[in-house]
């Protein structure tokens, strides 16, 4: 489940203060920079660290990789932090308080799925206990895949978010991210409608079977007459 | 106060009615965790307070329930070793040797000698990395004292970072390696690695001092000595294993007690004991045996015998073992305690894949004690405690 990008916005009221007067419009540019600057180097991160992932997030905070380079400080609590990096198996009894942090972030955040626990459940996504992937519960926008991912991975995840973020408020289109593991986990057996490699046999067999089921005809209602076309000239 | 003083102090009640307490008080319940950087994973402890003190503390494990166990029942003996890479995070390779040495029990397959030695070495190597993720975590976790706090944090992990290439270098992970089988390893050593092991060994043993005298602080001290304090008593009824049992005075380890692998061949091996069982005690106990483990690894990788690194075919495709019913327990010492696996086999039809895989997990045994030790300690000291026990949560709950 990718972003709904239409719905991020970055309105300010001070925007529409500055519009009021003629000639600091200009401005709004380049107060947008400066801002995107600040967002893009200082994205204080709050680690959602709850298994092995969240080992690897450490050894990338910690002096080899060193995180703190590109501004993005390790905070403990939500409501300083702009990402929030989803790191291990969320299992049920955890989801409701990973939403429940997620919410007492302040807009604009941004959320990382770190490992393939965090993404789609991994081997753990057939036990009852676990949700598979945590984009069912808060929006995702960056992906990094691998049990766990390098430090140097989440190291280009933070990149990738950054030039997102950049192209976002530039107002250019920047391509979904796409789930990594989706065609491996949702991919049904049996193929659903529409789905090109469907059996056509599977259908004529159903549309066969329903046929001779021998229902009762019921008479429905006659459809309302179509209202008259508007001529282009009226 | 000796031991055996304070063994005989009334210990606080785990079970106290709130209700009936003096209502005159400042009550106040507070939640430490499931999401809180002290607490290594999610674990919740919901804390009574009186104040600043904690009269009764409750824990809440289950936070990360994978359902490990029951995923092992329909898998083959072969496919369960990356699994349990995943219980203990911190010491994956422990995990594969204990599963591994259950189901060779049960198959009754031999393991070679090198296969043996090769074992006995990475489970030092990964002894080391894994005391030192703990030292730098439970710095960071006493906070403020040393030196902004993250100093030994920092320091720490660079050297852990120095083993994980090691490991790569043997296996390509940097954790979950997948390297043991029944019946043996998959990756042989490579060459130079012997020289690399040394120099990286040898650097943090010259180091160790460095921490050593940097955390010989006062203030680490008075966070430290007298805090949360373990009696033996207590810890042989929770089911205390390794350093907590050891810094309380009880002499065990199973390295030497039930010896495994080729532990049996190293005759001096030194075992840490501490009487105190305070955190300090703990901290003391750990760093002898990170020497302890660095020596021990450096006397290993020079003698490594020449020969096969797995007893016949590494066991690939399902049905190539079919175990006979019958049950095996095999525990084996992690840098946590005792790790056991239980294993019953079904037989039959059900002969590649175990019946019931039960694993016993150190660290729950550790957390058992939090609501016998917490009462009496402020919140910051709880976290220092929590911190010593080095709980890791991917095992306590599976």
């Amino acid at each position: 489940m990718a972003v709904n990008e239409s719905e991020r916005s970055f309105q300010h009221p001070l925007y529409e203060v500055l519009e009021r007067f003629p000639g600091l419009d200009l401005a709004t540019t380049q107060v947008d920079k400066l801002l995107t600057w600040g967002a893009n180097n200082s994205q204080w991160i709050f680690p959602m660290a709850t298994s092995c992932c969240g080992i690897e997030f450490m050894a990338a905070a910690a002096s080899l990789v060193d995180l703190d380079r590109m501004g993005s400080i390790t905070r403990g609590t939500p409501r300083q932090s702009d990402v929030m990096v989803v790191a291990g198996t969320i299992t049920v009894k955890m989801a409701p308080r990973v939403k429940r942090l997620w919410d007492q972030m302040p807009e604009p955040k941004w959320c990382i799925a770190m490992g393939s626990c965090a993404i789609s459940g991994d081997f753990y996504r057939d036990i009852y206990s676990v949700i598979p992937g945590i984009d069912v519960a808060i929006p995702v926008d960056v992906y990094i895949p691998g049990c766990p991912p390098n430090p140097e991975q989440l190291m280009a995840g933070m990149l990738r978010l950054q030039e997102k973020v950049n192209l976002k408020r530039a107002g250019l289109w920047s391509p979904p991210e796409t789930r990594p593991e989706t065609p491996k986990t949702i991919e049904p057996a049996i193929k659903r409608l529409l789905h090109q490699g469907r059996d056509r046999r599977i259908d004529a067999a159903q549309i066969d079977q329903a046929l001779s089921l021998e229902l009762p005809v019921v008479d429905l209602p006659p459809l309302p007459e179509p209202a008259p076309e508007k001529g282009e000239d009226e | 106060m000796t031991a055996i003083a304070r063994a005989r102090a009334p210990r606080p009640d785990p079970f106290l009615d709130i209700d009936s307490y003096d209502p005159e008080a400042d009550l106040m319940v507070m939640n430490l965790g499931p999401q809180h950087p002290s607490t290594h994973g999610v674990f919740r402890v919901l804390l009574y307070l009186d104040g600043e003190i904690i009269i009764k503390a409750v824990p809440y494990p289950g936070y990360l329930h994978r359902g490990v166990e029951k995923l092992c029942e329909k898998l083959t003996y072969a496919q369960i070793t990356p699994i349990v890479d995943k219980n203990d995070y911190v010491a994956p390779m422990l995990n594969e040797q204990a599963v591994n040495m259950a189901f060779e029990k049960m198959l009754g397959v031999e393991v070679p000698p090198r296969a043996l030695h090769m074992r006995t070495l990475l489970a030092e190597i990964q002894r080391v990395a894994s005391h030192l993720l703990w030292l730098g975590t439970f710095a960071m976790d006493l906070g403020g004292a040393l030196g902004g706090g993250t100093s030994v944090f920092m320091y720490c992990f660079r050297e852990r970072e120095a083993i994980l290439d090691l490991f790569e270098k043997l296996t390509g992970c940097r954790f979950h390696y997948n390297t043991h089988t029944v019946g043996g390893q998959r990756h042989d050593i490579p060459a130079g690695w012997a020289a690399e092991v040394h120099r990286v060994l040898g650097a943090i043993s010259d180091r160790i001092d460095e921490y050593e005298a940097m955390l010989s602080h006062p203030i680490f001290l008075k966070r430290t000595k007298g805090v949360g304090v373990i009696d033996a008593q207590l810890a042989l009824e929770l089911g205390l294993t390794g350093p907590l049992l050891r810094a309380s005075g009880v002499d065990h380890d199973l390295r030497r007690d039930a010896p495994y692998h080729i532990y049996d061949q190293i005759k001096d091996l030194k075992v840490a004991v501490e009487s105190d069982g305070d955190c300090l005690a703990r901290y003391k106990v750990r760093v002898v045996e990170l020497r302890e483990s660095i020596r021990i690894s450096r006397l290993l990788v020079d003698n490594v015998p020449e020969g096969p690194i797995c007893g016949g075919r590494p066991i690939k495709q399902p049905g190539q073992f079919k175990a006979k019913a019958g049950q095996v327990y095999v525990g084996i010492e992690t840098p946590r305690g005792e790790l056991g696996t239980y294993l019953i086999a079904g037989g039959g039809k059900m002969g590649d894949t175990p019946y019931r895989l039960k694993i016993r997990p150190p660290s729950l045994h550790a957390l058992a004690v939090v609501p016998y030790v917490f009462p009496g300690h402020s919140v910051s000291d709880a976290v220092a405690i929590l911190g010593s026990l080095d709980p890791i949560m991917g095992e306590v709950d599976r």
